[in-house]
């Protein structure tokens, strides 16, 4: 019974990227959107943190948001862009979407 | 069979409506006899301190509706160790009886529901 | 697919955006949206009365457009609504407000509503935060 977690908010303004990390499964996926996307950025504990998650967990990052923010061209070679379609699609090869609030 | 629903309380208990409107989903879904359990994770512990008095901010008693929780059928209450720890909070002080988890528990707990709401 | 979607944030929040897209995404690739529900700060989302600027996206309007133009199950809770001064011409009435502003489309219930969606669909997924 795997998790997607989903996450929005910035890891370096708020607590519940290192929460997510404490709890993510072997299998659990990791969606960055929002704020989120803000992890990814390159020399930081907090991608250094994703870097480091076991090759079992997979990293999506919502293209949107990862474009806003400059990071298009910056994600670590694991991490897999996606659209909308992507989104849903990521949903449902996972059988619960834990969404940070 | 019912669909089973974890809710992960997140907020301190006086930082606004978000602690009692995640208590209101667990104790809605109580009243409906669904398989609810509630857990306590980040500042959502210092909901469990004891000596609380909301009315010094005039607000309703958030500790005395968690009390109630079983009596509506919410009996699963857990508690993130690492987050009591790290604020303080000593296991055998708090306001209710709860399962504190560390974090492969909190995994275990993550994945025996169907769905979970982090609030 | 049986999806339900809750929407947590305001519809200022980029979350209302995103949950408005995921949706559209979900009717587009073939799957069901059983209901949406609007909660805490989500039900400004199904306000009437909020005007975004003349350059801006109107992201109330779209989710208005959108439950409408599918016919969807659109709910909001009702105890979250009053809190925060959205209210149907009931409520209005009720509490002696001047005015009510639920937007077409959607209407006010119960919490019940949620957890009966959690029952219905294969997937919930929730939306908040920034």
């Amino acid at each position: 019974m795997a998790t997607l977690h989903l996450l929005s908010h910035s890891p370096f303004s708020d607590e519940r990227f290192a929460s997510c990390l404490r709890l993510l499964g072997e299998r659990d996926g990791l969606l960055l959107s929002g704020d989120a996307v803000h992890a990814l950025q390159p020399g930081t504990a907090p991608r250094d943190a994703l870097e480091r998650l076991p090759a079992s967990v997979a990293l999506l990052v919502l293209e949107d948001d990862l474009n806003a923010r400059g990071l298009s061209d910056r994600q670590p070679a694991r991490a897999r862009v996606i659209d909308y379609p992507g989104f849903v699609d990521a949903c449902l090869q996972y059988a619960k979407v834990n969404s940070w609030l | 069979m019912a669909r089973s629903l974890l809710i992960v309380s997140r907020q301190a208990p006086w930082s606004g409506p978000h602690a009692r409107e995640a208590l209101d989903m667990a104790l809605a879904g109580g009243a409906y006899d669904l398989p609810i359990a509630l857990l306590f994770l980040d500042d959502g512990v210092f909901q469990l301190q004891r000596g609380q008095q909301p009315g010094a901010l005039e607000q309703k008693d958030l500790g005395a509706n968690l009390q109630a929780l079983p009596l509506f059928g919410v009996e699963s209450l857990y508690a993130c160790r690492h987050s009591l720890q790290t604020r303080g909070l000593a296991e055998d002080t708090l306001l209710l009886p709860v399962q504190v988890l560390d974090a492969p528990g909190l995994r275990e707990l993550l994945d025996a529901h169907d769905e979970v709401v982090t609030i | 697919m049986k999806f339900a979607i809750a929407l947590f944030a305001a519809p200022h929040s980029p979350a209302s955006r995103r949950a408005l897209r995921f949706a559209e995404a979900v009717l587009a690739g073939g799957h069901e949206i059983v209901r949406v529900f609007l909660y805490q700060d989500g039900v400004h989302s199904a306000s009437a009365n909020a005007v975004a600027p003349q350059d801006e996206r109107d992201i109330t309007a779209d989710w208005q457009r959108f439950v409408e133009r599918h016919g969807l199950d659109g709910v909001v809770c009702i105890a979250a609504a009053l809190r925060r001064g959205v209210l149907d011409t009931d409520e209005a009435r009720r509490y002696g407000r001047p005015a009510a502003n639920l937007a077409p489309g959607w209407q006010l219930s119960g919490l019940g509503q949620l957890h009966e969606a959690v029952q219905t669909a294969d997937r919930l997924v929730c939306f908040g935060g920034p």
